[in-house]
């Protein structure tokens, strides 16, 4: 498999960094703290901390089952499932990344409808970000890892910029301390895990590494910067929104940049949004991209052709959501089938692959 | 293209006959009393320098012992002689300024004598890439004067000049430069294959060669950068980068480039290392902010105005009251009467061009704001974008700065801010895709590499820069041998 | 090859036709500074809006515009009927509400729609008027707008007087919180164009209940904010001095459990502004200080034990040990803890400087 990717191609590890944590932070990272805070309160920072720990793990595993399969996705599932089922597995996941693709843009169209442009249409809107995708994504995935790495970059300044809001928190809003039960922690944590998904990509991307036994380290690092940054985004909301306020909030992160007042800007809501785009934009460039290049790999249809087709259709169905009601509907689904595939058919996989190398093994050996 | 005539003396006799109907071809017969022998020189009178042929040749031919055409080898006092008996040649020869010496009875044996004329500038300041500090040489025309100039400051054997001749009409010379043992040969070859396979006819200019190589020819952004200056030529050399020389063009070409080598002027190398970063990140802001304020502007004028600061209101508020367009016209006006100010100014002379620039700048700014046509906030802004385009060295870019402004703004119209980023996003994906030469254009932002930032957006000391760009992959990476580590010394230690 | 530029044109071209968003071009729109809320009857309200109207080279002129509604979009709606221009909520500096409004209806159904309002910023202004709202905007103050003047009026006081940091996201800050009194300053007109604050009103459910005086300002701000400033005035025997605290703190410590005791450091550094009296010995500073801790101790218990027979809590003592306690109940906390909480105050008071004459 990995012969086929020549080395031009292919990205150095330390970019595995920037591609794992974009993934990781999208829409998600504007609303999580509601969530999280309803089961455990705010002793929910340590849940973050708990699923970030899980992340690491699958992590390993991940990268371990790539070793064992030398490949991607599709080789793992050859491996184990064999050549035929495991292509009917395998084809499963581009739906799982249309899924993916619909879900963030939508969610990221309402951010700017409710903050922004009320009257911001959704299709249009939608049709400009999906031409400007295929035409990231038409640059190869030297050009999709370029724009995470730039989506990363360049927002950094909103990072820092919160440290404004720190004499409005009232930190001492966390204490006291295991006011809640583990059994809380634990249901924060899952819901946590919906925020901290996308690290999957890894299975699929793989082979486009240079060197992927050095890219280890940098992905983990990538997961460990997004799970410091959801605690830092957590925290300074625990602080500044009591719990009741907080549960009214529908997006959190951004509802503290409302007191944000700077000399020559008053308001940085609209400037903070406005950025998001460009945050969420290598999210969908890089799920076209495996479900495109899933496509070539299982039905041999040229990228080419491949990535439009799919790019319309997740158009279509970005257009078709209208209402909250729905777009809560889709983003739960997503999560959910997110966290199954990841929490339970990552370790069950994990778990065959090994059965499956020891069998071979064995084989060989007789 | 006139080569179609296959017999040698049948297509002698073609040239002479199409050179017949040139009036300054000439072909005139002597006859050295001395030695009873008639002799033919044919030349074209206007690339020949008529000096050298009565001063150094035909007092010789005629005077002294001239009986067969070896023997103009010894008489004749000049160094380009070159005896012949192909045919074909002539033709080129004569072309580019050579005499044509025959012996009568004897066509078959011929004689080129080197007489070029040479008309052309002489060396003088760089007019486009002035510098206060630093040599104020540049590159003239001619292409051999221009080499003269390389090889001055690169005085070393491993310095290769390559000669290509391009365009079917032109026959433009063009010499590939690089340093052997450091520079790439995989670029060197690059450089090469696409010059050879330019087919064109009429190659005027460096200009034509940058955009029939390019990597992408629909692209605004230079992807070659070009200079007149000898020293910058020498430095990118001894970097490992590849120049292009070409006839007749007083710009050099430099191989692999990227975006930000665009944005150093070469007098930074000049300067202290603090002072020119410094000069460095403003020259950068200034390219910020001339693409990005009148877009900010329409933007936020048109949809943001929570944004604005409500000690700024009264100001903004009074100043757009008596407008009647929407901020979009405004900028638009005013950018355009800009680029027309700009555009005039470039084609008259220098003197006349500074005359106008005062006049529209001064009498048209204030008349559209007294009118009540522009607000003069939106003036300055637009003044101050326009001033901070100019600061870019590079005369090209600074170009594409002007146009990028032009998306930015419709895009701004229609979504504000958002309009901005998606925009942004577009050129960002543009640019990570461009390369120059097969080398990523964007590069040391992306790939990031560390090594490389040393010298881009700041430019560290010359001790810190101890390795060549990792960009251009060289032979030899490293610039100069560190020294045995340096003992650090104590405050009082001598 | 696609070129980039043909891109961006029919991009552009399709998005001229169909995608655009509605436009509050800057000077087509009216700006609401400030808002004012009067009360009528029981279910009817009085808006009035300030609209500054920008003139060049001179100062701007503030309109209001008046209006009775249910509620507060409502008003806005009534009074886009009024005006050239839509009007725009975006830059609200203030919002006042009128005591009568304050003390029968509340004002938590009025703020509601600040705050749902992504277009509105948290940092705007929310004061009680003692009097009518209608009658304080249509007033002209400074030279930069009424709203305007109103906002810097309350901003300088936070910053170096002795008027409590308090803002619509405090105010919603201290409501959400649990076992916490939201409050917001008092506004008083004392002339044709001029006002005061003249206290601040302390609001349970958003209704008035009680207000804090001018003169117990200073250690209201004292126990509410964690650094205050301001001027106190401290009379001993041999004079009277005017102490400007310019850098004060408290810490709040839970002494002991059952029943609950709370101490209270404070601490204020302060220099001396003006002394009536002879001569400002050493001792004479150590008499100050001493008299001025004195003050600190006997007006904050007064302060809280009024608090505590009306059942408010701006200081947060309910959040505080809250904070310190596993498993809370904040029902038990309201019905009899509250009651018997013992509260001790120790201050320190340093003064380092008194100006440049012996």
């Amino acid at each position: 498999m990995n012969s086929n990717v020549p080395d031009s191609k292919k990205i150095s590890p330390f970019l595995v960094f920037f591609l794992i944590h974009t993934m990781q932070s999208g829409v998600g990272i504007l609303g999580f703290q509601r969530f999280i805070a309803k089961t455990a309160g705010y002793d929910a920072w340590m849940s973050i901390i708990l699923s970030g720990l899980f992340v690491h793990i699958l992590l390993w595993m991940m990268f371990k089952m790539l070793k064992i399969a030398d490949g991607d996705m599709t080789s793992i599932h050859t491996f184990v499932l064999g050549k035929k089922i495991g292509k009917i597995f395998s084809s499963f996941f581009i739906l799982y990344f249309c899924l993916f693709t619909v879900a963030i843009l939508r969610s990221y169209i309402e951010v700017v409808q409710v903050w922004m442009f009320p009257e911001l249409r959704t299709f249009w809107f939608a049709l400009v970000f999906h031409i400007l995708v295929i035409y990231i994504v038409f640059g190869g995935f030297r050009t999709v890892a370029g724009i995470a790495f730039f989506s990363i970059i360049l927002p950094f300044y909103i990072a820092v910029l919160f440290v404004v809001i720190i004499p409005y928190a009232d930190f001492t809003n966390l204490l006291p301390i295991f006011d809640h039960s583990v059994k809380e922690l634990l249901l924060a944590s899952r819901d946590m895990s919906f925020t901290l998904l996308g690290f999957e990509t890894l299975l699929f991307f793989y082979p486009f590494i240079q060197n992927p036994e050095r890219s280890k380290k940098w992905a983990h690092f990538g997961a460990l910067y997004t799970t410091m940054l959801c605690i830092y985004l957590a925290i300074l909301a625990f602080g500044f929104f009591p719990e009741a306020q907080l549960q009214k909030n529908i997006w959190p992160t951004l509802a503290m940049w409302k007191i944000i007042k700077l000399p020559f800007v008053e308001r940085f809501e609209y400037i903070g949004v406005s950025n998001w785009g460009l945050v969420i934009l290598p999210n969908i460039c890089i799920c076209l991209w495996c479900a495109s290049r899933l496509a070539k790999q299982l039905f041999s249809i040229r990228q080419k052709t491949s990535v439009p087709a799919i790019a319309i259709l997740c158009l279509i169905a970005t257009s078709l959501i209208s209402t909250r009601g729905q777009i809560n509907i889709l983003t739960d689904y997503t999560g959910k089938v997110g966290f199954y595939f990841n929490f339970i058919y990552v370790p069950l996989l994990f778990a065959g692959t090994l059965i499956a190398k020891k069998v071979r093994n064995r084989e060989k050996h007789t | 293209m006139f080569n179609l005539f296959k017999n040698k003396n049948h297509e002698k006799e073609n040239l002479d006959k199409l050179l017949a109907k040139s009036d300054d071809f000439k072909c005139i017969e002597y006859f050295n009393n001395k030695t009873n022998v008639s002799f033919t020189l044919k030349f074209l009178a206007t690339l020949v320098d008529s000096k050298t042929i009565q001063e150094s040749v035909l007092p010789y031919l005629l005077e002294e012992n001239f009986k067969q055409i070896e023997d103009a080898k010894q008489i004749i006092p000049l160094a380009d002689i070159q005896l012949s008996e192909d045919i074909s040649q002539i033709e080129d020869k004569l072309f580019t300024g050579s005499v044509l010496l025959t012996v009568s009875g004897k066509e078959n044996k011929f004689c080129f004598l080197g007489a070029r004329k040479e008309i052309g500038r002489n060396v003088s300041l760089p007019e486009v890439e002035f510098s206060v500090i630093g040599p104020k040489e540049s590159f003239v025309e001619s292409l051999d004067q221009n080499l003269n100039l390389i090889r001055k400051r690169v005085p070393v054997k491993e310095l290769i000049m390559e000669k290509l001749t391009v365009g079917t009409l032109s026959k433009t010379k063009v010499a590939i430069l690089y340093i052997d043992g450091i520079t790439n040969p995989e670029n060197v070859n690059t450089v090469r294959q696409r010059i050879e396979d330019i087919e064109f006819d009429e190659i005027t200019d460096s200009s034509y060669i940058v955009q029939i190589i390019s990597d992408n020819q629909n692209s605004p952004f230079p992807q070659l950068l070009d200079t007149e200056r000898p020293d910058r030529i020498s430095a990118i050399l001894a970097e490992g980068k590849v120049a292009i020389f070409v006839d007749g063009s007083p710009h050099a070409l430099i191989g692999p480039t990227t975006l930000v080598e665009f944005f150093s002027s070469f007098e930074d190398y000049y300067l202290n290392w603090i002072l020119s970063s410094f000069f460095r990140l403003i020259r950068l802001f200034a390219v910020v902010f001339s693409i990005l304020v009148t877009p900010v502007y329409v933007a936020t004028l048109s949809y943001h105005y929570e944004l604005i600061p409500i000690d700024l209101m009264n100001t903004l508020v009074a100043s757009r009251r008596a407008i009647p367009f929407p901020p979009i016209l405004e900028a638009l006006f005013l950018e355009l009467t800009i680029e027309l100010l700009r555009e005039a100014g470039a084609r008259l002379p220098t003197k006349v061009g500074q005359t106008i620039g005062i006049v529209g700048g001064i009498v048209i700014g204030t008349a559209s704001v007294q009118a009540g046509l522009t607000s003069n906030i939106l003036l300055i802004f637009i003044a101050l974008a326009a001033l901070a385009s100019f600061t870019t060295p590079v005369y090209r870019i600074g170009n594409t700065i002007r146009l990028l402004r032009f998306p930015f703004l419709l895009f701004a119209e229609v979504w504000g801010l958002l309009g901005i980023v998606v925009c942004f996003c577009f050129l960002l994906t543009h640019l990570i895709r461009l390369t120059s030469l097969g080398r990523p254009y964007l590069e040391p932002l992306y790939p990031p590499r560390m090594q490389d930032l040393k010298d881009a957006f700041i430019r560290l000391s010359f001790d810190k820069q101890r390795k060549r760009p990792f960009l251009l992959n060289t032979k030899q990476p490293n610039r100069f041998h560190k020294k045995a580590a340096k003992y650090k010394k104590d405050i009082e230690d001598e | 090859m696609r070129s980039i530029l043909k891109l961006i044109a029919s991009v552009f071209l399709a998005l001229n036709l169909i995608g655009c968003v509605k436009k509050e071009v800057l000077d087509d729109i009216s700006l609401i500074e400030g808002i004012g809320f009067d009360y009528i009857d029981k279910k009817n309200i009085l808006g009035t809006v300030v609209i500054p109207v920008y003139l060049p080279d001179q100062p701007p002129k503030s309109n209001t515009f008046s209006t009775k509604a249910e509620i507060t979009k409502s008003i806005l709606q009534d009074i886009q009927r009024q005006t050239a221009d839509p009007i725009v909520t975006g830059s609200i500096e203030v919002l006042l509400f009128s005591k009568t409004l304050t003390e029968k209806l509340g004002i938590l159904p009025l703020v509601d729609a600040f705050q749902r309002d992504p277009s509105i910023g948290s940092g705007l202004y929310l004061a009680m008027v003692d009097g009518e709202t209608k009658e304080l905007l249509a007033g002209q103050y400074g030279i930069r707008g009424t709203a305007t003047y109103i906002s810097k009026l309350m901003e300088h006081n936070i910053r170096n007087e002795d008027l409590p940091k308090s803002n619509l996201e405090l105010f919603l800050t201290d409501f959400y919180q649990e076992g916490k009194t939201p409050f917001i300053p008092q506004l008083k007109q004392i002339g044709k164009n001029k006002m005061e604050i003249n206290g601040i009103s302390l609001l349970k459910h958003g209704k008035m209940v009680d207000l804090i005086e001018p003169k117990e300002m200073f250690f209201f701000k004292l126990l509410v904010d964690k650094y205050s400033e301001g001027m106190h005035l401290v009379k001993i025997d041999s004079g009277e001095a005017a102490v400007r605290s310019i850098h004060s703190s408290h810490n709040f410590e839970l002494t002991k459990r059952n029943p609950t005791e709370v101490t209270i450091h404070i601490k204020v550094d302060g220099i001396i502004n003006e002394f009536t009296g002879q001569e400002l010995t050493p001792k004479t500073i150590e008499g100050l200080q001493k008299q001025f801790e004195k003050d600190i101790k006997k007006e904050s218990l007064k302060l809280i034990k009024r608090f505590k027979d009306k059942q408010l809590d701006p200081i947060g003592f309910g959040h505080f040990v809250k904070t310190q306690t596993r498993n809370f109940d904040f029902n038990n906390w309201r019905k009899n803890q509250y009651k018997d909480l013992v509260v001790k105050i120790k201050a320190d008071v340093k003064i380092s400087e008194s100006g440049v004459i012996e």
